[in-house]
């Protein structure tokens, strides 16, 4: 046997035990084929309904977590959640930029307030 | 734009059909490096998820030995972890647990060659594993790409990242060695 020979003998053998490959392994190549394609797709640069989906989420926090803060500073509405729709209306209405420029006043009203709330 | 959909389809029609071209032998390599199964599985299917992911979009001429660059390199880090895994398992005796049998995976496979013929080859194939492991890293890199994938010189050279020259020179030394441990009549 030359090196011809031994080349040819290793090949035939590793062939041979390639081609006999059982069908749950070959099942499996098949799977990571078709991952390795769905890696190869191109994903989406930029959704134009993300910067919408940001919005209506950051007024959903501002809805679920106010209320807890509203629970340690003593709420001035029955509920939290009135007062938080009193809130989003006021910031969405037409009042919101006259409201912001007396921001000062409302913080020290509500300052003013907890410490009425805690003297009665 | 519609186009650049069909160019894009087109590249990941002709990725899968050379996925499927290379997957049976890059096992059978990745098997010979590891011996067992699904190691070499999880290898080749991490190899085949990093060319899709990486060098899709280069030219079709240019996947076979950038895939088996990135197999070779998979198997490396392979054996390199597997010799920290086995020091430190020797470390703590009795910490591997035995595994449940898996009745499914072990009933017969009509396609697959009869007992005899199985026994036979995989014997063979044992031996040239046995064989492969006391080549040196580069000869054994050369033979495997050369003999077994069939890679030219030249798309072993780029595989490999080396000259020409190294890779005759590795595998002219890796077939005499094999030759010399396996015997004439080894299949």
């Amino acid at each position: 046997m030359n090196d011809n020979d031994f080349e040819n003998e290793a090949k035939q053998v590793f062939d041979e035990h390639v081609a006999g490959l059982d069908a749950q392994t070959r099942s499996r190549l098949t799977q990571a084929r078709y991952a390795a394609i769905e890696a190869s797709r191109p994903r989406r640069a930029y959704a134009p309904w993300i910067g919408g989906a940001v919005a209506a989420g950051t007024v959903a926090a501002l809805v679920v977590i106010n209320p807890l803060n509203d629970e340690v500073t003593g709420p001035a509405l029955d509920t939290p959640v009135a007062q938080q729709a009193t809130d989003l209306e006021m910031l969405l209405g037409d009042d919101e930029l006259e409201m912001l420029e007396e921001l000062e006043f409302y913080a020290w009203l509500d300052e003013a307030d907890v410490e009425l709330d805690g003297i009665g | 734009m519609p186009g650049r959909e069909v160019s894009s389809l087109e590249s990941g029609e002709s990725l899968e059909k050379f996925l499927a071209e290379v997957q049976g032998r890059a096992l059978g390599i990745a098997q010979l490096a590891t011996r067992d199964r699904d190691e070499a599985l999880d290898l080749v299917q991490d190899a085949m998820i990093r060319l899709a992911r990486r060098y899709g979009n280069k030219p079709a001429e240019e996947w076979r030995p950038l895939f088996y660059k990135i197999l070779k390199n998979r198997i490396r880090d392979w054996q390199r972890r597997s010799i920290v895994r086995s020091r430190v398992m020797s470390w703590l005796p009795g910490s591997r647990e035995e595994e449940p049998e898996d009745r499914i995976a072990q009933a017969p496979d009509l396609a697959s060659p009869q007992p005899d013929e199985a026994n036979r080859l995989s014997g063979a194939m044992e031996a040239l594993a046995e064989g492969l492991q006391q080549l040196p890293q580069r000869q054994r890199e050369a033979f495997t790409l050369r003999t077994l994938e069939g890679l030219d010189v030249a798309e072993t050279a780029k595989a490999m990242g080396c000259s020409t020259g190294s890779v005759k020179t590795h595998y002219s030394r890796a077939v005499h060695r094999l030759r010399e441990l396996l015997g004439e009549h080894w299949s």
